[in-house]
């Protein structure tokens, strides 16, 4: 009858139930929203970071990325992609030559990382033609061609069709310069790599440099299933066995920081939130039971010992979360499917986020494992936070309770 | 020769004992015997319901012991007096009486339910007790639905559901009618003879005191008289 009474106690002031109800609803779907939008974006980050610019797994020479020096690269590179390539685990493999040098034009110059790519191979890896803004995605069929970033354009004042020279050290250390022509402008998400990424065509590079046709400074992998990174790095040892093969992990630490700062501000809003829940039904709790002093000295005194008391003070609330919890796990979860589908506008901010890597779209996800994770910590929020009320009333005296007006 | 059910020895209850100390029932002595009828009288502030909180076990005494049907209730330990309430004891307040959210029935039947009586038993239990009280027709109804006297019969009707050894009624008319307050004087006289429950009140209504058998007068948190009378 415990119970009876618990779950008919909450609906006798029915607004101040509301209130809690509502106080939980909100709770919840705000927890579900900002973890939901939290991991939509840096999941955007993280797909605009693997699809788009490193892949899932690349292979170096072991001193090439310290070194930064295209001599050191790896052999026999058509046996290596073509046994990569066999493998039905792999969803597209490319291999790139990397320099460094300088891009001229006519009134300026600046700093570049060139990647000499085979461009079909590209457009499965990063999709790189779906970047492409002005021009076109090296189909003039010239050796000569360049896709350069919009923001490096403006930044070298050149329009499609300009002409640049590139200028590098060779693998014998010479200087060599080579004059391309613009052939696309493309523009990613991360606009501090457009200021610095030129492409052009491999075999051309190549030659510039004096590497061998066998030869290249990387292999990227992207791989069919993110699970299967580990098994896939795993095999590609034993296929480049003198290869430094690093996951994107291991290639971009700064975005593991980025994760870690994301979770960190989600779990203090998420605080926040549970923060301001709890006082409310701290709030709410009290008010009950300070307005149920005499009703409550009655019940100890025919015969309802402190420990039900207690539990029927834990049982209200409970009940209140009982019914807030799942209606919040549904606003919360409706929010996320519809969001998830057209996603977030966040253009406002989008200039600064983009240069982080950052998409102006945000879509909202989130497993079902954090739905619960949210709904749990909202339901324990909320037992403790009746915890004081419940003790209040354990304090009570029946005598002192009863005389009570 | 009766048993004694109640006896209260060299009882004192002093309030504020540091800061102002108020005596609100000083040494008092009192010997109740199986079955009896009393009215425990006198003037508001005389020390009545302290009384009977103390002997009901729901406040402490300053000093004095509280004897219930041979168990010295002083000196149990908070759970086992609520446990010895449960099962000895029998309450009617003034006022706040029963459970707002449960119906006639459900407040009568939560005492038998703290005691773990099967829901057949309950069952037949409740409904005679609200036959006996005349609500058997208003089982199903809250307390918001029933007059204060329909709410003091269900309150008499709990408090005697677990067959208690007594009841302690602390002022049960003041907030009725003339014709409530004797229809519940005229219920208790009748449980107390059938039943044979011992029923101790506290009042100052004169329609109360006319009904009991033996009238207990306490002044100043004294017993100024104790006198035996035929019940009108």
């Amino acid at each position: 009858m415990l119970f009876q009474i618990a779950w008919r106690n909450i609906w006798r002031n029915k607004s101040r139930s509301l209130v809690v109800i509502s106080s939980i609803i909100i709770g919840v779907w705000a927890g579900i929203f900002i973890l939901s939008f939290s991991w939509g974006m840096y999941k955007n980050n993280i797909d605009e970071t693997v699809f788009k610019q490193l892949s899932h797994i690349q292979i170096h020479h072991p001193t090439f990325i310290e070194e930064n020096d295209s001599k050191f690269t790896i052999s026999n590179i058509d046996t290596i992609v073509g046994q990569l390539q066999a493998d039905n685990r792999i969803a597209a493999i490319s291999s790139r030559v990397i320099s460094t040098g300088m891009i001229s034009s006519p009134t300026t110059a600046s700093g570049v990382k060139i990647y000499g790519i085979d461009p079909l191979s590209e457009v499965r890896q990063i999709a790189l033609d779906e970047s492409v803004r002005e021009g076109a995605y090296f189909n003039s069929g010239k050796e000569n061609e360049i896709l350069i970033g919009e923001k490096l354009a403006k930044k070298l004042k050149i329009k499609l069709k300009s002409k640049v020279v590139l200028t590098f050290t060779n693998v014998q250390s010479e200087l060599v310069s080579g004059a391309f022509r613009v052939g696309g402008i493309y523009r990613s998400k991360n606009i501090s790599l457009d200021e610095v990424n030129v492409y052009v065509q491999q075999d051309h590079l190549r030659e510039l440099l004096e590497l061998k046709t066998s030869e290249s400074n990387e292999i990227a992998i992207l791989v069919k299933d993110e699970e299967l990174l580990d098994a896939v790095k795993n095999y590609s040892r034993t296929v480049v066995s003198k290869g430094k093969i690093e996951d994107w992990k291991e290639l971009s630490p700064e975005l593991g920081i980025i994760i870690e700062s994301f979770n960190l501000y989600t779990y203090i809003l998420t605080g926040i939130i549970l923060l301001a829940l709890t006082f409310g039904i701290i709030n709410t709790m009290l008010m009950s039971v300070l307005e149920r002093i005499r009703e409550l000295g009655m019940l100890m005194a025919i015969g309802l010992n402190k420990r039900k008391i207690f539990l029927m003070i834990m049982l209200e609330t409970f009940y209140l979360t009982l019914v807030g919890s799942p209606l919040g796990l549904l606003f919360g979860w409706l929010t996320v499917t519809l969001l998830g589908q057209i996603g977030i506008n966040i253009s406002m901010f989008s200039e600064g986020l983009a240069s982080y890597g950052f998409s102006s779209m945000i879509y909202p996800a989130l497993d079902s494992q954090n739905y619960f994770i949210i709904a749990f910590m909202c339901f324990i929020t909320a037992l403790l936070s009746a915890i004081y009320p419940a003790y209040k009333a354990l304090q009570l005296n029946p005598s002192e309770a009863i005389r009570k007006i | 020769m009766a048993k004694t059910i109640i006896d209260a020895h060299n009882l004192s209850k002093t309030y504020n004992k540091k800061i102002v100390p108020v005596k609100a029932v000083q040494n008092v002595h009192i010997h109740i015997e199986e079955g009896e009828f009393v009215a425990l009288v006198g003037p508001s502030g005389s020390g009545k319901s302290t009384l009977l909180n103390m002997i009901g076990g729901l406040d402490e005494p300053t000093s004095g012991t509280v004897i219930i049907d041979g168990v010295e209730i002083t000196n149990l330990p908070e759970n086992k007096l609520i446990d010895f309430r449960l099962h000895n004891i029998g309450f009617v307040f003034q006022s706040f009486n029963l459970i707002p959210v449960l119906t006639a029935k459900e407040n009568v039947g939560f005492v038998l339910q703290l005691q773990k009586m099967s829901k057949e038993e309950r069952e037949k239990r409740v409904l005679d007790l609200l036959h006996q009280v005349g609500l058997e027709d208003k089982i199903n109804s809250r307390p918001g639905e029933l007059s204060g006297g329909q709410q003091q019969r269900v309150a008499v009707a709990r408090a005697l559901a677990s067959k208690p050894k007594i009841v302690l009624a602390d002022e049960p008319t003041a907030n009725l009618d003339s014709k409530s307050a004797g229809n519940l004087l005229d219920i208790m006289a009748k449980l107390n003879k059938e039943e044979k429950i011992t029923f101790l009140f506290s009042t100052h209504d004169m329609r109360v005191i006319k009904k009991a058998r033996r009238v207990i007068t306490l002044v100043d948190g004294k017993v100024d008289s104790d006198v035996q009378q035929i019940p009108k």
